[in-house]
């Protein structure tokens, strides 16, 4: 592939060891060795371009400095309810393997684009949720620290027929590496049966001279549901591609995202939706904040299908810039095929409310104080959003932080 | 050889030699070549300058890829410019191919008929000869804006006796040739279209219409269309093809450029009606300095496929813009059009509002870009699409794309889809109208914020001609 810098030391070799290591069946060495010679020919995902520009400039990742495929570590602690299974790749192969087998790249094709290849190829952490049918987990929490130059996940989740489940899954960087710079790779495939609910939330707050590429997309069968909640504050870029496709009649997704990004980080954040059943529904709502020199690209897909009859999909992007320095890109889209819809869009970008603010300082709240106030209000409405109470917390908390 | 040192080596003999052999070469060879381009300016009998731009803009058409890689946009891949240009020159054969009103296509003379326009206008509006009526109005305004300073003439005109105006704006600043593919193209081989110059403080109360001039130019399909409005001026352009423009080729590449000085105000309003063969690939550019306003109204119903997005550069605090568009696609139709809005200065101000209506598996999409540059404190923008689809066969798209580089803004994008409301169709039905007519008037309100910005008779013809897209009769 043109302009991207291939680990100097990548090789079939490398993919057998890690494999080996692992003392992985053979089917998954192949989807890894596929996904390795598929390298050469695959594009990074695209990213949005307006005349004269790109929006994100992944072309600069030097992934020769940054990956080191052979030293990947990190620290997961994985806790679950009674009655489901929250396992490690690895262990979730020796229970499960036909159906981790069959559930590995169903949702998404590891040789989508480069960046997933290299995932698929390199993967050394991971998590498999397995929720039986009928049963209903309330609590799975992954929490798992980076604590290498580069670092590969790849997370099932099988939600059989009228299951539910809330998962909670968070990375933090670890101790600093003698590396200038990491990179951070997630893919998270969700099969939602009929019926079945899934609650999945990620709270990313990785150092921030990370690179983390996430892509976590979900089928949605039969009158299930599956709500993505995505919050992101650190790294030094994101790009973040969260995505439902609204596979059987009457299925619903929502995909509530945060970010707040400072110095100058750079978010490229996705909510993608397809609408292919009938009676099918879907809200994506997103709400950003960016301070400093940070920057956000923001694009919101809605795609209802020909035979996507009666869909209802609203969609809802809200940027507040603290600074002048600061930038925010948005491109909400709305692809309509069928007339049977309602649908609608709306982004907005702006400061805090003067009015507002000259309210609270006359109430003789000081200026920063209610500046902050105003800004952790305005997470209310994505806040609200997640159902555990943790989850709620530690973003609250992180964005508490990060307002000085 | 640099290209001016080949310019100043051709001197006029050659050229005229140079063009003797051209013409017949010219007509079978296929392709746009250098020499096709010296031909059309020396039958024009342009100065120097004009031929350069000429050839630089060639040489960008030649090196700018063809757009193939925006998301969703129409199949270019039957525009092949190769095949098309040498058309653009019309020879005598080719325009006799319009000079006779038993040689439209049906389609063209039904439309005609069924907006029921009278035999003389027909003839006028198909490209021949001159609409007299509109001639007489014509030349009584032209007296009025005469004594004013005002200046409305053929571009080719314009080149030649506005020479200085032309040239300081021409394809400079506005819409350079390097702006896209279809740009250059247009500036390589442009021909045609109007020049309207409004001097400082001067109202011109009536619009300015010009679809009769440009009909009878014959050379419509790259017409190049110049409005420079000076501090404080007013006119209001309306663009008419009012009527489906039949055409003997398939490509459209028109430039317009128009500059709004201080405190000017100017409306460029479009009713476009493209016959379905038509492959609709236009630059419309205003540059808007302090306190200047600029409006945009348009309705784009025809074509196989439209590529447009009429631009604003705000360039001046407190400098305005307000775009109304509506598309209509029909069966075998792709109107992909928006607006794009650059606020580079403090205050300014602009709106969007987009209606587009998709039927029998017509493709819309509204396509737009609003920049906010740093320091462009205090400025705000709307958007606001809205679209209504008749089936399941249709498409409609919204990509807007909102680059925010300044804090201090409001900005705010709003769009929904829906089809036509069962109940509102049921309410006129009780009323007493049959299904169609029910449709047509849902139809007709939707469109209301174009039509209401129209003098009468064009809204009165846009009204119509939704009519005719409704009942499936045109094309």
């Amino acid at each position: 592939m043109s302009g991207t810098q291939l680990p100097a030391n990548l090789s079939t070799e490398m993919v057998r060891e890690i494999s080996e290591r692992r003392e992985e069946p053979e089917w998954l060495l192949e989807a890894r060795l596929d996904a390795l010679e598929a390298l050469d020919d695959l594009e990074l995902p695209d990213v949005i371009k307006t005349p004269g520009r790109r929006w994100t400039n992944l072309e600069a990742l030097d992934f020769g400095s940054l990956v080191d495929p052979l030293n990947q570590a990190d620290e997961t602690e994985r806790t679950s309810d009674e009655g489901v299974e929250v396992l490690t790749f690895a262990e979730a192969i020796e229970a499960h393997p036909d159906l981790v087998e069959s559930s590995f790249g169903s949702t998404i094709d590891p040789t989508e684009n480069y960046l997933t290849a290299l995932s698929a190829a390199l993967f050394t952490t991971g998590t498999v949720v397995y929720v039986p049918e009928g049963v209903d987990a309330e609590d799975v929490t992954v929490r798992a620290e980076m604590n290498s130059r580069s670092l590969f996940s790849h997370t099932l989740v099988i939600a059989e027929k009228s299951s539910s489940v809330t998962i909670l899954e968070s990375i933090e960087s670890g101790g600093s590496t003698d590396a200038e710079s990491r990179y951070f790779s997630n893919l998270v495939e969700i099969d939602a049966g009929e019926n079945a609910y899934v609650q999945y939330g990620s709270l990313q707050n990785l150092a921030e001279d990370t690179y983390h590429y996430a892509l976590k997309r979900a089928d949605v069968g039969t009158y299930g549901t599956v709500n993505w909640i995505e919050g992101n504050l650190g790294s030094r870029l994101t790009r973040s591609d969260v995505e439902s496709e609204l596979e059987g009649d009457s299925a619903e997704t929502k995909i509530v995202g945060a970010f707040f990004g400072h110095a100058d980080q750079h978010f490229d954040v996705n909510a993608r939706v397809w609408h292919h059943g009938e009676n099918t529904t879907a809200d994506l709502v997103t709400r950003g904040v960016l301070d400093d020199e940070a920057r956000s690209v923001y694009e919101g897909v809605q795609d209802v299908g020909r035979d996507a009859w009666n869909t209802s999909s609203y969609q809802r992007e809200n940027t507040l810039m603290l600074s002048d320095e600061s930038e925010a890109d948005a491109s909400p889209k709305l692809i309509i095929h069928n007339h049977d819809t309602e649908a609608s869009h709306s982004a907005t970008v702006g400061q805090v409310d003067q009015e507002d603010l000259f309210y609270m300082i006359s109430r003789s709240i000081g200026r920063t104080q209610a500046r902050n106030m105003l800004v952790e209000g305005f997470f209310v409405p994505v806040l609200d959003e997640i159902a555990v109470d943790e989850f709620r917390e530690d973003l609250r908390e992180l964005i508490a932080a990060r307002l000085r | 050889m640099s290209s001016n040192e080949e310019l100043q080596n051709t001197n006029t003999e050659e050229r005229f030699d140079f063009k003797k052999e051209e013409k017949s070469a010219f007509q079978t060879e296929k392709g746009l070549t250098e020499e096709t381009v010296r031909v059309i300016s020396e039958d024009k009998g342009e100065p120097e300058w004009m031929l350069k731009r000429r050839l630089r803009a060639l040489e960008q058409f030649q090196e700018m890829p063809m757009p193939t890689d925006w998301p969703g946009q129409p199949d270019l891949s039957e525009v092949d410019v190769a095949e098309i240009v040498p058309y653009i020159r019309p020879d005598v054969d080719v325009r006799a191919g319009v000079d006779d009103w038993t040689e439209l296509p049906d389609e063209i003379k039904d439309t005609f008929d069924k907006l029921g326009i009278p035999e003389a206008e027909k003839n006028a509006l198909s490209g021949v000869g001159a609409q007299y009526e509109s001639e007489v109005v014509y030349q009584n305004m032209q007296e009025r804006w005469e004594e004013k300073g005002v200046i409305f003439c053929n571009m080719d005109e314009a080149v030649r006796e506005h020479e200085e105006i032309v040239k300081e704006h021409f394809m400079t600043k506005c819409v350079p040739p390097s702006d896209n593919k279809f740009a250059a193209l247009h500036g390589a081989v442009w021909s045609g279209g109007s020049f309207v110059y409004v001097p400082e403080d001067v109202t011109v109360e009536m619009p300015v219409q010009a679809y009769f001039r440009m009909n009878s130019e014959g050379m419509g399909q790259f017409e190049h269309t110049l409005i420079v409005a000076e501090d404080g001026a007013e006119v209001h352009y309306i663009e008419g093809c009012s009527a489906p423009k039949y055409s003997a080729f398939n490509l459209h590449c028109g430039g317009v450029e128009v500059f709004v000085g201080e405190d000017a105000h100017v409306q460029y309003s479009t009713v476009q009606n493209w016959s379905k063969n038509t492959y609709n690939l236009n630059t419309k550019r205003a540059l808007c300095e302090a306190d200047g306003r600029m409006e945009w109204i348009s309705g784009s119903m025809g074509s196989k496929a439209t590529m447009l997005y009429p631009s604003t550069v705000l360039k001046g605090p407190r400098a305005s813009d307000n775009h109304i568009t509506i598309a209509f696609a029909g069966e075998g139709q792709n109107i992909d059009t928006g607006a794009k809005v650059y606020h580079n200065a403090p205050e300014t101000k602009s709106t969007i509002e987009s209606k587009s209506i998709s039927k029998d598996g017509g493709r819309t999409n509204y396509r737009g870009l609003v920049h906010i540059a740093d320091g462009a404190e205090n400025s705000s923008t709307s958007v606001e699409c809205d679209a209504l689809m008749f089936d399941n066969e249709s498409t409609s798209d919204t990509m807007p794309y909102m680059e925010i580089n300044e804090s201090k803004v409001d900005v705010a994008h709003e769009a929904t889809v829906g089809k036509i409301g069962d109940e509102d169709v049921f309410y006129l039905q009780s009323r007493g109208l049959d299904d169609d007519d029910a449709k047509q008037m849902i139809v007709s309100g939707f469109i209301e914020p174009i039509t209401e910005e129209l003098p009468i008779e064009y809204a009165v013809e846009l009204n119509r001609l939704v009519e005719l897209e409704m009942e499936g009769s045109l094309g």
